[in-house]
C-alpha cells in the first residue's frame, strides 16, 4: 500500500504530522520506487538509504515525544547533485568533480533540513548543468517517465524525472536559463525560478554568477510555494541575496484572483508553437477568463538581442570558472557542454561588462510595458513537447546551437532580467507527453504567480495523472 | 558584421588560453560568436555613460512587487 506516494507534498505533510503516517514508512517506500524506477529512468546518480532512514526515524521520534517539527519533517526530497553538502560527495553531473566532498552545505539544503525535509539523494543532471536536453555522457541519460525515447528536459532532469515518477515530493534544481522550467514543462510538474537574489546561492555549484537561481520542483503549486517560502530569504553568506521580507506564500495561494489582469504577448512566446501546445495555452486562456481573470493583450519588448547578450555573459562567466579545466582536461568534458562553455573564452571583457551593464536598462524597459498592463504573463513554457533523444544533436556539432535557442527561447530572456516565473502542466500532446504554461512576473511576485497557479490547479486535474511507468 | 574568423579565434586560444584548437572546433566557435559579437555591437550604443553592472540590483529591488510583505 503506497498509494501515500501519489499524493502532494502538503497532503503527505498532514498525515505525518497527525501520526497517520510515519516518516519511516513513507521513506522506505520512496527508497523502494527509487530503486524500482532507476533502471527504467536513471534520475538518481547517488541514493543514501540508511542516513535518510536514520533521519526519518528520528523525525517518528521527535513526533512521538511531542516535539515542534518543521513545515517538511519527514517528508522525502531529493536534489539536482550539484548543491554541496559538507564533506559528502557532490558531483555536478561531471567527471571532473565525480569525487568532489563539498567544503560547505548549502544554504538551501540546510533551510530544507532545518524545516524537517529528508535527503533521499543527489540526482541526475546535465553535467555541469549545462543544456537543456538533460543528457549526460558520464553517469547516463535520464529518461521522461512519460515516455523513455523522449527527453526529460534539463538541466534539471533527474529532478524532473523522480517528482514526476513519484518517487519524491520535491526537488531543488537550478536555472540559469530554464534549468528548472524546461524538465518541469517537459515532465509534468510545477517548477518555479525565482527572482534572482530571492534564494541563496552559497553552496550552489555556480555556472553564472549573474543569472543561477535555484528553486524546487514539485507535483503541485502548493508544494512549490511551501519549498520556496523555506529556502528563500536573505543569507549572510551569500551578500547578494535580497534582505526583502519573505511573505508567507501559502496564504499567497489562496488569495483573490478575479482582479488580477493576465498579459497576452502579442509577439515573440507564442511564435512556432506544435499545434498541441497552441491548443492547449488556448484552453488555459479560457479556464483564467472562467475564473474571472481580465485578460489583455501586451507588446512585449524584442527578446533577440536579449537571447544573445545573454548568452555572451552567460559564456564569459561560465569559461572563467572552468578556464583551468578546459586547458587541463578537455577530454573530461561532454563535447556539448565543452563548446557551449568554451566559446566564452573568445569575447573581450568589454562585451561581457555591455551585457551585465544593459540588464538594468532592459528590466526597467520589461516592467514599464508590460507590468504597467498586467500583473502576470502568460506564455508557453516551451514552444514543443518534449522531443526524442535521437533526434537531438548533442555532440555539440553545427545543428546544437540552434537546438539549445529553440528549447531554451521562452525561458532565457526571463533569466536574462532575472524576473520570477512559474511553469506549471497544461494537459498533454503528441505521445502523450505534457506541455506546461508559465506564468511570468514582475521582481519578487512570486506570490502572485503562486496564487494563479494554485487557482488553476484547483479547477484542472492535469497534476494529479500520473505517468505509466508508476503504476 | 562581424569580423570574426576562424584563424581569430584560434589564435586567441593559442596566445591568451595557451591550447590550440582544430580547424573544425574553431569554425564552430566562430559561428557561435559571431551573431552575439554584432548583437553586442548593436546594442552597445545604446548604455549610458554613468550605468555600471551594479545597478541592476537597485532595479530590481526598486521595481519588486509590494504585495504580500504585510
Amino acid at each position: 500500500m503506497t498509494d501515500f506516494l501519489n499524493f502532494d507534498l502538503c497532503k503527505t505533510s498532514e498525515l505525518i504530522a497527525s501520526g497517520e503516517l510515519s516518516a519511516a514508512e513513507l521513506t522506505k517506500a520512496s527508497i523502494d520506487r527509487a530503486e524500482a524506477l532507476q533502471p527504467k529512468l536513471n534520475s538518481f546518480i547517488s541514493l543514501e538509504k540508511d542516513e535518510v532512514l536514520e533521519a526519518a526515524e528520528s523525525i517518528d521520534k521527535g513526533l512521538r515525544q511531542g516535539e515542534s517539527v518543521g513545515s517538511l519533517a519527514g517528508i522525502p526530497l531529493a536534489h539536482k547533485d550539484m548543491f554541496y553538502r559538507l564533506g559528502k560527495i557532490t558531483t555536478c553531473g561531471s567527471k571532473i568533480r565525480s569525487k568532489f566532498k563539498g567544503d560547505r552545505t548549502s544554504t538551501a539544503l540546510s533551510r530544507l533540513e532545518k524545516a524537517g525535509a529528508l535527503y533521499l539523494g543527489g540526482l541526475n543532471m546535465s553535467e555541469f548543468a549545462v543544456g537543456p536536453i538533460g543528457n549526460n555522457v558520464h553517469y547516463g541519460d535520464c529518461l521522461n517517465p512519460w515516455n523513455q525515447e523522449h527527453t526529460p528536459g534539463g538541466s534539471s532532469s533527474g529532478s524532473g524525472a523522480a517528482v514526476a515518477s513519484r518517487t519524491v515530493y520535491g526537488a531543488l534544481g537550478s536555472d540559469t536559463g530554464g534549468s528548472i522550467r524546461i524538465p518541469s514543462a517537459m515532465c509534468g510538474v510545477v517548477g518555479i525560478k525565482p527572482t534572482q537574489t530571492r534564494v541563496s546561492r552559497f553552496g550552489l555549484m555556480p555556472l553564472s554568477f549573474s543569472f543561477d537561481c535555484s528553486g524546487p520542483l514539485t507535483r503541485t503549486v502548493r508544494d512549490a510555494a511551501r519549498i520556496l517560502h523555506t529556502i528563500a530569504g536573505h543569507d549572510p553568506k551569500d551578500s547578494t541575496s535580497s534582505r526583502r521580507k519573505v511573505p508567507d506564500y501559502e496564504t499567497e495561494c489562496d488569495k483573490e484572483v478575479a482582479s488580477m489582469r493576465l498579459g497576452i504577448p502579442s509577439n515573440y512566446f507564442y511564435d512556432g508553437l506544435e499545434a498541441d501546445v497552441d491548443r492547449l495555452l488556448r484552453d488555459t486562456r479560457k479556464i483564467f477568463e472562467g475564473l474571472k481573470v481580465e485578460i489583455v493583450s501586451v507588446d512585449v519588448p524584442s527578446h533577440d538581442h536579449i537571447n544573445l547578450i545573454w548568452a555572451a555573459a552567460l559564456a564569459a562567466e561560465a569559461s572563467t570558472i572552468h578556464r583551468k579545466w578546459l586547458r587541463d582536461r578537455p577530454d573530461d568534458y561532454g563535447p556539448m557542454v565543452k563548446r557551449r562553455i568554451e566559446f566564452g573564452l573568445y569575447q573581450p571583457a568589454t562585451r561581457y561588462l555591455e551585457a551585465l551593464t544593459l540588464r538594468e536598462k532592459y528590466l526597467r524597459d520589461y516592467c514599464d510595458t508590460v507590468f504597467s498592463k498586467c500583473d502576470a504573463l502568460l506564455t508557453p513554457t516551451m514552444p514543443a513537447v518534449a522531443p526524442r533523444y535521437k533526434d537531438l544533436d548533442v555532440g555539440g556539432g553545427e545543428s546544437m546551437p540552434e537546438l539549445v535557442l529553440m528549447l531554451s527561447r521562452n525561458t532565457r530572456p526571463i533569466s536574462y532580467l532575472g524576473l520570477p516565473a512559474l511553469s506549471v502542466p497544461c494537459g498533454f500532446g503528441a505521445k502523450g507527453l505534457p506541455a506546461a504554461f508559465q506564468l511570468i512576473g514582475r521582481p519578487f511576485s512570486e506570490g502572485k504567480l503562486f496564487r494563479l497557479g494554485n487557482v488553476y490547479q484547483k479547477v484542472t486535474d492535469w497534476h494529479n495523472t500520473i505517468p505509466a511507468i508508476v503504476e | 558584421m562581424s569580423g570574426i574568423t576562424s584563424e581569430f579565434v584560434k589564435t586567441i586560444a593559442s596566445i591568451w588560453h595557451r591550447f590550440s584548437l582544430g580547424d573544425e572546433e574553431a569554425k564552430t566557435l566562430t559561428n557561435m560568436l559571431a551573431p552575439m559579437d554584432d548583437a553586442g555591437e548593436e546594442v552597445s550604443s545604446s548604455i549610458k555613460f554613468d550605468l555600471e553592472p551594479s545597478d541592476y540590483n537597485r532595479a530590481l529591488e526598486e521595481l519588486g512587487d509590494e504585495e504580500g510583505l504585510g
